[in-house]
Parts: C-alpha cells; structure tokens; sequence
C-alpha cells in the first residue's frame, strides 16, 4: 500500500491490529487440545470440529440460519420494492406520513421489536417458529430495503418506464421488464444487507423461537452449556464461510461495475 | 423524517390511463403497509397497553395505572440501569468516533483509490462472524490467563496476570471493536462525496491544513459522522449480548433489566414501561440529531 | 375491561386473518411438532448429546431441548406456551409441589419408577408425592457451597464462610448467579436457617450481598461462573460445588470444593411429565431411560455440570475417577450438614429478586 507517511500507517496498522485481534484468537484456539480455549496453546486440533459436524443442533441451526435469512430478505426487498415504486412513481396522499412510518423500525432498538413480537404471538396463540422469526427479520429489514431502493429511483429511470407504457407495455410489464432491470444493484444491495442483518441477528430470533433456532442463537446456548473449543470451531466456521460469500458477492458486483 | 426524503422533482408521478393511479399506487403499498401495521405498530401497541398493566405474584391484573413507570424511578436499581446504559453508549459513541475519524480519513485521502476498496472490504471482514461469538472472542482475549495477560506478561509490563473481562471496560471494548468498523464506513463514504476543489479554494485563500480541517472538512462530514453516530447510539443502547457476555453482571444495564424481568419473572408489564422508556430515550436522541439523518440515504 | 376487550378483539382478527394466509399455513404446520419427537424443558446438563443420543437411537424418536435456569425461569417459558407444547420438564426438587400445584405435572407410574433404588436422603417424598401421587422423581443431586482453586488459595479458610468478606480475598471471588442458594448461604453465615428467611431480615441480608460484592470480580450463570474459575479470573466460586469443577476435574485437578462448617446448600433436580403432553408414553420411557444405571452415569457427568446420581446403583457405571470428583463415598456427612432450597411464598420470593437485582446492580 503507496501509503505517504508514516503515522498514518502505524494507525491504520493499530486499528486494523485491535479489529482482527479477538478473530485471530478465536480462529487460533479453535485448533486447541484441550477444553479450555486460553493459553498455552497446545493443538493443532480438527477435534472440535469433528464434533462440530457430528452436532446435529448445530446444523440445524446452520440450516434454520440459511432458511430465515433467504426467505426473509426476499419478501423484506419484495415488500420495500414494491412500496418504493408506489410512492416514487405514483402520487399518494399521506406519501410523507407513509415514509415516515414504513422507516420507522429503523429508529427502535431490537430489543423492543423481539419484545412486541413476543407479546404479541403469545396474545394471539401463534406458536413460535422460523415463521415469527423470519417475521420479525422482515420488520427489520424492509424499512432498509425500501429506503434503499426508493434512494435510487431517479428520474431516469422514470424516463424509461414512461417510454415503456407510451409504447403499451401494461403495469406489471413495466415493472418486471424496466424498473426492475434497471434497480438491479440497489435491490442487490437490499438483499444482501438484509442477509448480512438476519444471519447475524440474535435478540429477536432468541425471543420469538423454540426448538427450531438460529445459529446465533444455538451459539448462545452453547456458550451457556459448557466452555470448550467448539464454539471457537463454529465461529470461525462462520467466519470462513462468510469470507468467502462476501469475496464471492464483491468479486459479482465488482465485475458488473466494470462492465 | 419526512422533510429530510429527497423530492423526486423530475421523476413526475405515471398518470394511468385509466386514471385509477392513486388505487393502483395502494395496491403496491399495501403489503408493505400492513406488514409494518401488523408486526410493528400493533406490537407497540399493545406493549403499551402492557406496560399500564402489572404482574401481581404469578398473575397478570389488568388494571391501569402508570406504578411500573412511577416504580422505574424509586427503584434504585431500575433507574441506575438506564444510567449505566447511557454513560456507557455516551462512552462508546466518542471513543468510536475518535478511532474511527482518522481511519476514514487515511483511507480517503491516503490511500490510493484502487486499493479503498480492498482496505474497506478487511475492514469489515471480520464482523461477518457471528457477533455472539466476537464478543465471547473478547472474553478469551481479555481474561487473566488470555492472550493480553500474557502478552504483557511477557513484555514485562506488569509481574502479575491482569483481567480485564468482566467489567465495564470489557462491555466498552466489546462495542467500540464493532462500531469503530460502522463509524468509519459512514464518515469515509461522506469523505469521499467531498469536491477535492474546496481544500484548493481553502488553500488559495491562505488556510493552513489545520483551519482547513476544522473549518472545511469538520463541518462537511458532520452528516456522516452524525448517521454513524446515531445508529451506534440505538445499535447499542438496545444491545443485550454485549454486557451479558463481557460485563461479568457487575453492573446492569437496561437491555439486561430488561430480560431479567421477562426471564426470571414473567413480568411483561414491567418489562414493557422499561421498553418505552428506552424508546422514549432514543426517541429523544433521534429528535436532536434528525437534521443531520437521512435514513433513506444509508 | 373495556381495554383487554379491544385487544382480545383486535387479536382475534389478526388471527383469523394470520390464519388466512397459505404461506403461514404450510409453515406453521411444517415447523409444528411431528409425531415422532419429545419436546423437553430441561436444565443445561441434560443437552448433551452423550446423554440423549442413545435414547433418541432406541426409540427412533428426536428429543427437542430447551435449557433454562431457575424455576422462575421455566414457568415463564410455559406461560409463554400452550398446552401441549412440552412432554418432559426437569426442574428443582425443591419446587415441585409449588408447580404440582397448578396441575401442570401427571402422575407417574410408580411401579414403573427405581424408587427403591434413590438414595433415601434425597427421595424427598414430601416434595414428589402429593396424596399418594408421585409428580416427580429425583434425579441428580449436589451442593451450592464453595469452590476454589487450591493452588491460589489456603483450603483451610475455604471451610470459613464468613473469611468470603474478609479483605483477605477481595477481588479473588466469583458469585453463582441464582438468588436462591446465595441467599441461603448469605442466610447461614448470618447464622439464620434458610428455613427461618423472612421479609425483615432482608435489608441485613443486602448489606451482607453489597459487601461480598465488593469482594467480587464477577457474577455469573452456570458456565460463566464455572469458566471464571477455570480460566482464573476468579480463584473462589462462592455458590460453586462439585458442578462447577467436577467436569474439569481430568484436565485441572487443583480445582476443589469444600462444604463450610456453617453448613452448604443442596440442590436437587427432579423430572417430571407434564400433564398436557401427548405422549405420555413416550415421556414415562424418557424418565426411566434417564433414571436407569447408564442413565444416570451419563447425566451424572454430563458436559455442562456433574452431579451426584440420584440412583444409587449408578455407582458402578461410573469410572473410580468420576466417582472420587464427585466425592461417592462423602455424601453421607455432606448431606448431613446441608440444607434444601428455602421456598419463599410469591411475595417474598419478588421481594428477594429485588434485593438481588439490588446486588447485581450494587
């Protein structure tokens, strides 16, 4: 890196240090021999992860994780598709009011949310399952995609939907064949934070599930039935995997920007 | 929140042929609309109706009154938790701008443009763990007879083995590894967004780097520093696993209050008054910053 | 109530409209419960996969756990749920009668049961019977007591409670994080019997919590507390016992425990059947897999905690290494010299979580 001084680097070199610092460790122990994940280190280990892969709660989990974060985002970025165009493209009475409330779970803690969902489902006798989770992931993550995408639905876009209907296209053509095509990275983007956000959420998937939990959720009980390396082992799992989803989905993005 | 929306002047709303265009617009609407009005205005709602309830030994009396609100301020150790809470989050939020500030500012202006990207992406790499398991990281390396200790140990800065998990600091470190990352995505995406010209125009005019900095730069990236700064405030304020893993249960703070009463008690009601007091309280925070907010552009 | 009225009206709407949808149809009914599963409301230590993967392979069934910590806990958890939802609950021995009381538990088959087979001293037929009736049956036992890592500490002070808020210590303790049996230690180094507990010695008792907090580096549940100890961020575990260092016992032997002379606390779990469940039959087979020898040798040093066996023929299913960490031979003065859970009535018992959230808070 052409860096032009030297404290600069030292900085950047520092922060860089104390943000892979609990990552390093983590994926270090994870190789551990014995039960206790501190110094002195005394692997190379593949124990905890075999024990990993022979826990079915944990796949599962890794399963139920995948599930709630696909289906979830998809109707989260259908919904605040949807919306944008409503009220980008159309004149709505209230449009200001309805912005205001369709982005308002943005401003409340997640805590609240998982606490109303709770009560709410316990009133209304609705068992607990990925369903309420996957629920109250799209209560997060359609406020984002819809602000996302309603940022990026300019007029130029517009100019081509309306050259579509003058040319007879009907609503839905329009939509599918212009609007959508031309929306692609923001509801890309959408998307893929909405995913990032699910995978990683925990307060809501905690409070509104039963036997069929998320990762972090089966993490959080793992760490409350007994310190060992398995939890490094799934956690750097995690991380692998997430390494290479992230590099993958920039290596997609960045090559449609060049091209 | 509506005022700070962009108008979208140029994109003139589509006149339907069949002029049915305001229909047509709430049809699009509608499942968006009744999502947020089914599983987010009506949970509120009825937390609270909740929190005017109580829970009397096992049971649920729905009679109104305001006592879990009067109850949040003569119970010690309920208002301290709110307390705990801001002046940990007040805390958080500075260290992480003071960190993070610089870090976007070496990767803006530093670093070449082709490798931004690359820097940015291993600054954020990391976070892609699980964020039960960064914090229960912290545990290992904090701990007395985890990897600091024994670094210092073996530097020679101190003869005993120190901890530092378990405490408030521990909650402080656990956060401010996670939004100094935050931080300083939104401060370097305001930086970049900057006209190079103005630092010329403020050079020709004989400011130094340093009033150009505090006049110039400060002030045109506030927008970015105040988005990161308040999605680090609500992001943590409201963050359960964090204290419950790093603070060692010396000290409560309100998320914890919190699940403590519907944990161990069942006790809706008086989690719900906690709940829209911590509400209240983002709230309020939200009002003050909502000039430099604007959600729909994150 | 006009208000509740509202509500009710509005959720059976919802409902009806929530209802409505297919998608929420097919899903509710794929994540509901298949016919072939045990659902399990449990303590941490019964979700190892050592303990319930041989059951589960026996009977062709999956066994769904939830672990949860004290009996407040798990009531909440039920309240949270409709009937039905759960087969199996373990919970603490000392509370059984309080929850047999709401009807939540059925009748267990007494013939079916290893009675004769527990240890008499912790049978606690005056807390699993209810009119002849058998509600539960003991399962696991040991101490909230101290313990300690015998290489930083003097084991001779660790037989004194009271040396706990000596200055001798200070910032060397971590705290078990259940009110209950802390409360009753606090209560017998005050020289009060957890029995004789009320409401007017409770703003001594905070004074006694607030200063051993002081003396504390952390509090915490189960594995917090037990990993303080291991990794040596703390050298006492106040509320500790054979549970807490037991499961290290191969790895770090200078973990130890020891009953003070004031006396020490004894836990004790039971399982029980919930009444609601659709399978009893399947729950009764659980419960005896669970209090059969290999059951019990399993359960006893399962990952999460060890504990003594209730079954006393469990004795030979367990290694002489496992039956020394849990001190077999010791039990009989150990159980003399301790007490049961104090149960407070639903007053006291807000009243004590308020001084220990006070304590927490402190």
């Amino acid at each position: 890196m052409a860096m032009r001084n030297i404290p600069a680097l030292i900085y950047s070199l520092a922060i860089y240090g104390f943000i892979y610092l609990p990552v390093a460790v983590l994926v270090l122990f994870s190789f551990q021999e014995s039960r206790v994940p501190i110094p002195p280190f005394n692997g190379p280990s593949l124990k905890w992860y075999a024990a990993l892969m022979a826990d079915t709660r944990v796949t599962d989990a890794l399963l139920n994780s995948v599930i709630v974060a696909f289906a979830s985002s998809a109707v989260s970025v259908v919904l605040g598709f949807l919306a944008a165009y409503a009220l980008a493209r159309h004149k709505v009475r209230f449009g200001g009011v309805l912005q205001a409330l369709l982005t308002a779970p943005l401003t409340v803690s997640y805590l609240i949310i998982a606490m109303g969902l709770l009560i709410t489902f316990n009133n209304l006798g609705i068992p607990k399952s990925l369903l309420t989770i996957g629920i109250g992931h799209v209560v997060i993550n359609m406020p984002l995609c819809f602000a996302i995408i309603f940022s990026q639905m300019g007029a130029h876009q517009a100019n081509m939907e309306r050259a579509a209907r003058d040319l007879g296209a009907a609503e839905w053509q329009v939509i599918l064949m212009v609007s959508v095509p031309l929306l692609w990275p923001a509801l890309f983007a959408a998307f893929f934070l909405s995913v990032t956000f699910s995978w990683d959420e925990f307060i809501i998937a905690f409070l509104v599930s039963r036997f069929d939990v998320t990762l972090p959720v089966e993490i959080w009980s793992m760490l409350r039935t007994g310190l060992n390396p398995k939890t490094n082992a799934v956690g750097s799992f995690v991380f692998l995997v997430s390494v290479v989803v992230v590099l993958a989905a920039d290596l997609i993005l960045f090559r449609k920007k060049k091209a | 929140m509506q005022r700070q929306l962009p108008r979208h002047a140029n994109s003139r709303p589509a006149r339907s042929r069949f002029g049915g265009d305001g229909l047509r617009a709430w049809g699009f609407l509608l499942p968006a609309l009744c999502w947020t009005l089914a599983f987010f205005v009506l949970p509120l709602a009825i937390m609270a109706v909740y929190s005017l309830w109580q829970r009397v030994g096992y049971k649920v009396v729905t009679d109104i009154s305001v006592q879990n609100y009067t109850a949040f301020f003569e119970k010690s150790f309920l208002y301290e938790s709110l307390i705990n809470s801001l002046e940990v989050t007040v805390m958080v939020t500075l260290i992480s701008i003071l960190l993070a500030y610089p870090l976007a500012y070496i990767l803006a202006e530093k670093v070449p443009p082709r490798w931004q990207r690359i820097a940015l992406i291993l600054a954020i790499l990391p976070f892609w763990t699980s964020y039960v398991v960064r914090s229960y990281s912290w545990i290992l390396v904090l701990s007395e007879g985890g990897i600091l200790s024994n670094f210092l140990l073996d530097i020679g800065l101190t003869s005993e083995p120190v901890s530092f998990a378990n405490s408030r600091g521990a909650t402080v470190i656990g956060f401010v590894h996670f939004f100094v990352m935050l931080l300083t995505l939104t401060i370097f995406a305001n930086l970049v967004q900057l006209p190079k010209n103005y630092r010329r125009a403020a050079a020709d005019l004989g400011a130094g780097p340093i009033r150009t900095f505090i006049h110039i730069i400060l002030p045109l990236t506030l927008p970015g520093i105040m988005v990161g700064a308040f999605l680090t405030f609500v992001l943590c304020i409201g963050d359960y696993i964090t204290p419950a893993i790093l603070g060692g249960k010396r000290e409560l703070l309100l998320p914890q209050t919190i699940m403590l009463q519907i944990e161990r008690r069942s006790d809706f009601p008086t989690a719900s008054a906690l709940a829209m007091i911590l509400m209240a309280v983002v709230s309020v925070v939200y009002a003050a910053c909502a000039r430099w907010l604007k959600l729909d552009r994150m | 109530m006009k208000n509740s009225r509202i509500l009710r009206t509005l959720s059976t709407a919802l409902r009806r409209a929530a209802y409505g949808l297919p998608l929420a149809m097919t899903l509710t009914a794929t994540s509901g419960q298949a016919a072939d599963e045990l659902n399990a409301l449990v303590w941490c230590d019964h979700t190892d996969p050592a303990l319930i993967q041989p059951f589960e392979e026996k009977f062709g069934v999956k066994v769904n756990l939830k672990e949860y910590e004290g009996t407040g806990a798990a009531l909440a958890i039920i309240e949270q749920s409709q009937p039905g939802d759960w087969d199996v609950l373990v919970l603490d021995g000392v509370d059984v009668p309080r929850v047999a009381e709401t009807g939540l538990l059925a009748e267990l088959p007494q013939d079916q049961m290893p009675l004769d087979d527990v240890f008499d001293a912790v049978q606690m037929r005056d807390m699993t019977f209810k009119d002849g009736k058998m509600y539960a049956i003991m399962e696991k036992f040991g101490y909230n007591v101290i313990s300690y890592n015998k290489e930083k500490v003097d084991p001779a002070d660790m037989r004194d409670l009271s040396m706990l808020w000596s200055d001798k210590y200070k910032g060397r303790i971590a705290v078990y994080d259940y009110y209950i049996p802390l409360m009753d230690l606090v209560a017998l180094k005050m020289g009060v019997k957890p029995s004789d507990i009320t409401a007017d010695i409770l703003p001594e008792m905070k004074k006694e919590l607030f200063k051993l907090k002081e003396n504390s580096v952390m509090v915490g549940d189960v594995v917090a507390s037990s990993t303080a100890l291991a990794v040596g961020e703390a050298d006492i575990l106040v509320g500790g016992g054979e549970w807490a260092v037991s499961v290290l016992s191969a790895e770090q032997p200078e973990l130890d425990w020891v009953l003070p002379e004031q006396g020490g606390m004894l836990w004790s779990q039971a399982l029980a059947v919930f009444d609601s469940s659709e399978k009893k039959d399947l729950a009764v087979e659980f419960v005896k897999y669970i209090m059969s020898p290999e059951g019990q040798a399993r359960l006893a040093t399962s990952s999460c905690f060890w504990g003594m066996p209730a079954n006393a023929k469990a004795r030979d299913a367990l290694t002489e290494q496992q039956r020394t960490a849990l001190r077999w031979d010791e039990q009989e003065g150990f159980l003399a010299n301790s007490h049961r859970y104090f149960i407070p009535d639903a007053d006291l018992d807000g009243q004590m979580l308020d001084t220990w959230t006070e304590f927490l808070q402190h």
